[in-house]
């Protein structure tokens, strides 16, 4: 933990009313965690991300390969679980950003088995799909 | 050599800043990406396509337009050892990527019919 002088002379650490009332107490992170924090969730993000445009371009460029149900199927689980896994992202971001400031352990991550399910769902409608068609 | 000469402003070996900066700009890239496909999907679906696409762009113009505040903050966080936590900007980024999925189902649903 820096001393408190220090951490003071930081023109921009002063924290946001929104940051004081969602992670109230505990102490400031070293800020590698904080910034190392952030990137997972940015990479989170950018995974549902890929689940959105895998939804859309299913839907865009897909037209004559699969049948429309399939398609649509396939279409709402990708955005579905594009949806999921940013609120998810979230919430992970505010369970570790709160452990840190508290120095308590991480919570396990309960995104990592989603995305396993979503992708294993995904697929199995498209091998389905493709068998009958 | 100092690691202080192989960096600007600040003395992470790790990089810490760039990283962080550059995480940022791939999300940014992501999510000009998923503004095209909802573009494409134009074609398919209509105008209601357009607004997923203007919010998708709007987004990744504004990560854009703070990525030099963004940069001066990991830095100061490194040479001060604390650094303010962007809990609006992942909040944003969050629900505005929440929102986006909900589009493309609304699309799904209602697209063909305006």
């Amino acid at each position: 933990m820096p001393p408190q002088e220090t951490a003071a002379q930081s023109p921009t650490a002063r924290r946001s009313r929104l940051a004081t009332r969602l992670l109230p107490g505990g102490t400031e992170p070293d800020p590698r965690f904080t910034l190392a924090n952030e990137r997972t969730f940015l990479a989170w993000i950018r995974t549902a991300l890929a689940f959105l445009a895998g939804g859309i371009a299913l839907e865009a460029f897909t037209a004559g390969l699969l049948p429309e149900g399939a398609r649509t199927t396939l279409a709402v689980l990708l955005l579905v679980a594009g949806s999921t896994i940013a609120l998810g992202a979230a919430t992970r971001w505010l369970s570790v950003e709160r452990s840190l400031r508290h120095g308590s352990p991480l919570n396990l991550p309960l995104l990592a088995p989603l995305l396993g399910m979503a992708c294993g769902a995904a697929s199995t409608v498209l091998v389905v799909a493709v068998i009958a068609h | 050599v100092s690691s202080r000469s192989t960096t600007a402003g600040h003395d992470d070996p790790g990089l810490q800043p760039e990283r962080t900066i550059l995480s940022w700009t791939r999300t940014l890239a992501a999510l000009v990406t998923v503004s095209l496909l909802f573009v494409r999907w134009y074609t398919r679906e209509g105008v209601v396509t357009l607004v997923p696409a203007v919010v998708a762009v709007m987004t990744a113009s504004a990560i854009h337009l703070t990525q030099r505040r963004r940069y001066r903050r990991t830095v100061d966080g490194i040479i001060f050892e604390r650094v303010r936590d962007a809990a609006g900007p992942v909040l944003a980024t969050a629900a505005i990527c929440a929102v986006l999925g909900v589009a493309g189902m609304w699309v799904l649903v209602f697209g063909r019919a305006i």
